[in-house]
């Protein structure tokens, strides 16, 4: 047919219409496309590759090296290992690793069951739907900072509401000033802020569930429990799959929150892998071992990155690309 | 049998409409209480027990976050930094989007999984090396500083929008302009780009959101109170010995107001680019 569909590999069905005339050279066009698709996407990749991946590469190059920095410049003096030796024997390393974990196994799991419940419940209100949905983007859309600061004021030990509430209920914890209560409350603001994220991918993916098979259920007289098990559940799997991938991938990187809120305290029971990184660098100028921290980061999310390969070639290949 | 017919009061009160109300109430109630505190004289926002309406209703936060500290300026930074960026990602975004989606290129899947894959790293990873490169160039406290690393961070998610968008757009389209005899350029601009506008708008509403809300490049690069941003301004907000929660409150109804109303208005894009498989949190 024309330049394109030629070009891309579909002329076959161009003998349909024999009346067009056939393209010249169909090789040539396609490279002269491909050309322009490069220069196209140049200034996006380049600038892409020039923040993102010279840094990363340059980072690890960092790790392994005595680095000096002083007020005017920075030098690289000589490969080591002492950074990571470090790393691998000092408990902060591994506490931040095990709070980050640990934060976002029980965050990510409340804010799922949570956001399948709401969207369980949107998708059978029947008025009101849509301000609902625009309700729960106002969390998404919240400056973490502020939620941290909002959030601190909640638990003030003197004046803040929740401390009046559990005050009155006859407990005093230092809501902030005591490791585990720490933990809850971030927790709950950092549940407060995703949770309605959740609830919106998971119920697009409910709306978005063929309806026959619901019929089909009713008709063998299946429970609602069942139902929900054995057939919403399983069909719903990619789309909470990919949610949680995301979440996960992300809470990797984990700062924002608690270094408003608990500034990684009381000690270091908050510190999470990115505080820990950004502390040593630019609180200590310990460069190396913050490119360190921030280099086990990054493999670490790039590991759970190639574990979850599959679900993005999902991605990539869907509309058959 | 999943929406049962429902008759007398039933109709109004029942498990779905409860439950629709915990959950509003479960959202609504922290806001409330940053939008009320805001509104209580600065002495009240440190009473205990806590006043559950401001009473009197004062605007001295207000006056205290713009006069008493400089949170016009973090503001306007904001701006430009937002809107700059947000600019800059939807041309190049376009541009990529365009390429990576209708044209044959070779490498183009790799390319695709590589930036998906940039757009979950966590920017702590480069942080050092960005932080000692813009040091040597004299680009810390600086918009371009966070400019450029905002773009490069938002690109990705901006770019597997638009190609997702563009893939759907009828090859007939394209094919007229370049019979007409249009430059590329001028094809993707006339033809492809309006096609592709709910793309644009979900890529765009992304971007500023990301970029009003980012707080760590931000506090690592232009922590000079003349360049700070938003999130690092309240962060940074009042001495060591006393938070200044009032004002804090403040400056934060005025920094979430204008996201608000943005996404608010561009709901549908906002969902749309939620549920469209590239999710960001």
């Amino acid at each position: 047919m024309t330049a394109i569909s030629s070009a891309s590999g579909q002329s076959a069905a161009g003998q349909a219409r024999p009346v067009v005339p056939p393209v010249p050279r169909p090789d040539i066009n396609r490279r002269r496309l491909a050309r322009l698709g490069w220069t196209f996407s140049a200034p996006a990749l380049v600038v892409i590759a020039a923040v993102t991946i010279f840094p990363i590469v340059y980072s690890v190059i960092m790790s392994f090296n005595n680095v000096s920095v002083t007020g005017s410049g920075f030098s690289l003096d000589g490969f080591t290992f002492s950074n990571y030796n470090l790393l691998l024997n000092s408990s902060l390393w591994r506490d931040a690793l095990f709070f980050t974990v640990y934060y976002t196994l029980v965050t990510v799991i409340v804010e799922l069951v949570l956001g399948t419940c709401i969207a369980l419940v949107l998708e059978r209100l029947v008025a009101g739907r849509g301000w609902m949905m625009a309700l729960l983007l106002i969390p998404w859309s919240m400056i973490t900072v502020i939620n941290a600061e909002l959030w601190a004021y909640i638990y003030n030990g003197t004046y803040g509401v929740a401390d009046y509430i559990l005050g009155g209920l006859g407990f005093h914890p230092v809501i902030l000033g005591t490791p585990g209560p720490a933990i809850i409350g971030l927790m709950i603001a950092d549940i407060w802020k995703t949770t309605p994220f959740v609830a919106i991918i998971v119920l697009a993916g409910l709306v978005m569930l063929p309806g026959d098979v619901y019929e089909a259920a009713e008709m063998d007289g299946a429970s609602g429990w069942y139902t929900f098990w054995r057939i919403t559940l399983p069909l719903l799997r990619p789309t909470i799959a990919l949610a949680v991938m995301f979440r996960v991938l992300q809470a990797f990187g984990l700062f924002d929150l608690p270094y408003v809120m608990t500034g990684g305290g009381p000690g270091t029971s908050t510190q999470s892998l990115a505080i820990l990184a950004y502390n040593a660098l630019f609180k200590n100028l310990a460069f190396g071992p913050g490119a360190a921290v921030a280099t086990t980061t990054a493999l670490l999310v790039l590991l759970g990155c190639l574990a979850s390969l599959r679900v993005f070639r999902v991605q990539v290949g869907q509309e058959g690309s | 049998m999943r929406n049962r017919k429902r008759v007398g009061w039933h109709k109004y009160i029942n498990g779905v409409t409860i439950a629709t109300l915990v959950t509003a109430i479960f959202v609504l109630l922290p806001l409330y209480w940053l939008v009320a505190s805001s509104f209580k004289s600065p002495n009240d926002v440190g009473n205990s027990p806590p006043q559950l309406f401001p009473n009197p209703i004062s605007g001295a936060n207000y006056s205290n976050a713009f006069v008493g500290y400089d949170f016009g300026i973090y503001f306007r930074n904001s701006i430009i930094v937002t809107l700059c960026t947000t600019a800059l990602v939807l041309v190049l975004g376009t541009l990529a989007g365009y390429a990576l989606g209708r044209l044959p290129m070779r490498g183009k899947f790799t390319t695709l999984v590589v930036l998906l894959i940039i757009s979950v790293f966590p920017a702590v990873a480069v942080l050092a090396p960005l932080y000692l490169l813009m040091r040597e160039i004299g680009w810390l406290n600086s918009y371009q500083g966070l400019i450029l690393p905002y773009t490069a961070f938002n690109l990705p998610f901006a770019i597997w929008i638009l190609r997702n968008y563009m893939l759907g757009i009828p090859k007939e389209m394209e094919e007229t302009g370049r019979i007409d005899g249009a430059s590329p350029l001028r094809t993707v601009w006339t033809i492809i780009l309006p096609q592709a506008l709910p793309g644009v708008f979900t890529a765009g509403i992304f971007c500023f959101t990301a970029c009003w809300t980012e707080f760590l490049m931000a506090l690592t690069f232009n922590d000079a109170n003349n360049y700070r941003t938003i999130p690092v301004g309240i962060a940074e907000f009042g001495g060591n010995f006393q938070v200044p929660y009032g004002t804090i409150f403040a400056a934060s109804v005025v920094a979430v107001v204008p996201i608000g109303i943005l996404v608010f208005i561009f709901r549908k894009f906002v969902i749309s680019g939620l549920t469209s498989g590239a999710v960001k949190g």
